[in-house]
């Protein structure tokens, strides 16, 4: 569509696909060194993988991506330019844990250290650590023994290493909330590049000092909607992709209402959904592997006049062996209603999003009763299953699964021709983070510049 | 509470070379609190299991918070062995 201004003064042209952060972050940088730009989304909203929805009168919560912390150098930079304010992730007082077969009387402790064994914790953690201290970092595939890791899966590296039942009963908790997998769905080596990628198990497990430690105040999805603001009508909403098409001269994007030609295109999507376009030429090989699997999260958040738990000594943050709400957290906004956060996480999520709306609702309500029974009949029950949604097709990032990164890893980042990839799935630094998202559309931006 | 002279030195001097370790940082002496240095729950069982190794002790997690500083530790590992 962006022909050239006239003889002489040719204007440069991208096409990009995703109005997530990633795309957006891409779309926005292209635009700034003169690019005539068009975004094209699926959705009827911009966000991907964030969404605000409205908790009570003006009040937006996070039903996807949501924190971040002092390493997300570019999310938060970004954030500043936004002219958008991060809040806190409280977490003061105690915990509750539902670790036992003694299911209905969960226990009360400090901080969020586990009732479990604390030396078979430290076996598991020491030996998760030498994994994530052992791999490449900016190139997985590159690892020392990649091969052997890429072949085992999570699950069976746990039956093979962990012999205390607290260990068991940990790891797949663990790996849920790290990143929203079932330790069958990834490689040893997914999982210990996951874990480096995000900044070690110390500072991605951690709240306050970690990964955790604030959210952007008002929602993150505000992120997206101001970036796509200035682009006013060059974001097209509703138009999911069909087909790439390229030749020497120019790549066509094809929608279900128009076809969209440039002198580039960004994909910015995850590597499932990239797949499912056509691309002609083909792709040398396919974005995502015979195992690659979606990020298994559903988040329900119950919604209470205030943050009642607080006058109760209890931080809101909870862990459980069985669902649905596998762990709690505290994710009120400042001075206002009381939200908890709960996290269906791996296997569960499966099983959870299966289930009607009214039951996923009643087991959501019933177990927040058990772990807190202090509270109240929530105001407002929210459930966000990204498992199903066909425009993300997982959350919080693909699992890639065995075999997979050896065989995707070294053409991540490469270009098809004019065809250019982005999302936080290409980012080796903070992979399936929003600020993985960020730094894959800045070095996008900075890709399609080198192209002359 | 026993205290062996001539051991718990040493075996504050392998705990602080285990806090450097899962802390990655240097600046480590026996008197050190693990929890100004930024360590947190997690962390500390990782002292914890590298303590079951060396030391064949078990320390339950309060013992940790009880005495977070490798000297500390090393009173608790000498009265527990």
């Amino acid at each position: 569509m962006n022909e050239d201004d006239g003889p002489g003064t040719p204007t440069r042209s991208a096409v990009v696909v995703g109005a997530g952060l990633a795309g957006l972050t891409a779309a926005t940088g292209l635009a700034a060194h003169g690019f005539a730009v068009t975004v094209l989304e699926a959705r009827e909203r911009v966000g991907g993988r964030t969404h605000g929805i409205a908790a009570a009168p003006g009040v937006r919560i996070d039903a996807g991506a949501a924190y971040l912390g002092d390493r997300h150098t570019e999310l938060n930079a970004l954030a500043a330019e936004l002219c958008l304010k991060t809040t806190p992730t409280t977490m003061l007082g105690a915990s509750r844990f539902a670790l036992s077969d003694a299911d209905d009387r969960p226990a009360t402790s400090d901080g969020r250290f586990p009732p479990l064994d604390a030396v078979a914790l430290g076996d598991l953690f020491e030996r998760l650590a030498e994994l994530t201290d052992a791999v490449r970092p900016d190139a997985p595939w590159l690892t020392p023994d990649a091969e052997r890791l890429d072949a085992l899966t999570a699950a069976e590296w746990a039956e093979r290493h962990l012999t205390h039942p607290d260990a068991r009963l940990f790891f797949p908790l663990f790996l849920g909330e790290m990143c929203a997998a079932d330790p069958a769905d990834v490689s040893v080596l997914h999982l210990a590049f996951y874990l480096r990628s995000g900044g070690g198990l110390r500072y991605l497990n951690a709240f306050a000092g970690g990964a955790q430690q604030d959210r952007i105040a008002g929602g993150a999805h505000q992120l997206c909607e101001r970036l796509a603001a200035p682009l006013g009508t060059a974001v097209r909403l509703g138009e999911p992709v069909r087909a790439v098409h390229q030749d020497d001269r120019s790549v066509t994007v094809r929608t279900d209402r128009g076809a969209y030609r440039a002198e580039v295109a960004v994909l910015a999507l995850p590597p499932l959904l990239a797949d499912a376009i056509e691309y002609r030429p083909a792709l040398p090989q396919p974005r995502s592997g015979e195992h690659t699997a979606r990020g298994c999260a559903v988040k329900v958040h119950l919604v209470h006049p205030a943050p009642l738990w607080r006058d109760h000594g209890l931080s809101g943050w909870s862990v459980n062996a069985r669902g649905p709400l596998l762990s709690t957290v505290d994710d009120s906004p400042e001075d206002g209603i009381g939200v908890l956060t709960g996290f269906v996480t791996g296997a569960e999520a499966h099983r959870f999003g299966a289930l009607t709306p009214e039951r996923q609702r009643a087991e959501a309500v019933e177990q927040a009763r058990r772990l807190f029974p202090m509270l109240p009949e929530p105001l407002g029950v929210h459930i966000t299953d990204w498992l199903a949604d066909p425009y993300s097709r997982g959350c919080y990032a693909a699992l890639l699964g065995p075999g997979d990164w050896t065989r995707i890893g070294p053409a991540l980042t490469a270009p098809h021709r004019r065809v250019h990839w982005a999302g936080t799935e290409t980012s080796t630094a903070f992979f399936g983070l929003m600020e993985g998202a960020v730094r894959s559309g800045r070095r996008v931006v900075a890709e399609v510049l080198a192209r002359g | 509470m026993s205290t062996d002279l001539t051991t718990t030195p040493a075996t504050a001097e392998a705990l602080a070379a285990v806090f450097r370790r899962v802390l990655e940082r240097e600046d480590v002496t026996a008197d050190s609190d693990f929890f100004d240095l930024g360590g947190d729950s997690l962390v500390a069982t990782r002292v914890l299991s590298a303590v079951a190794r060396a030391h064949g002790v078990e320390l339950a997690f309060e013992d940790f918070l009880l005495a977070p500083t490798p000297a500390g530790l090393a009173r608790r590992i000498a009265a527990a062995a």
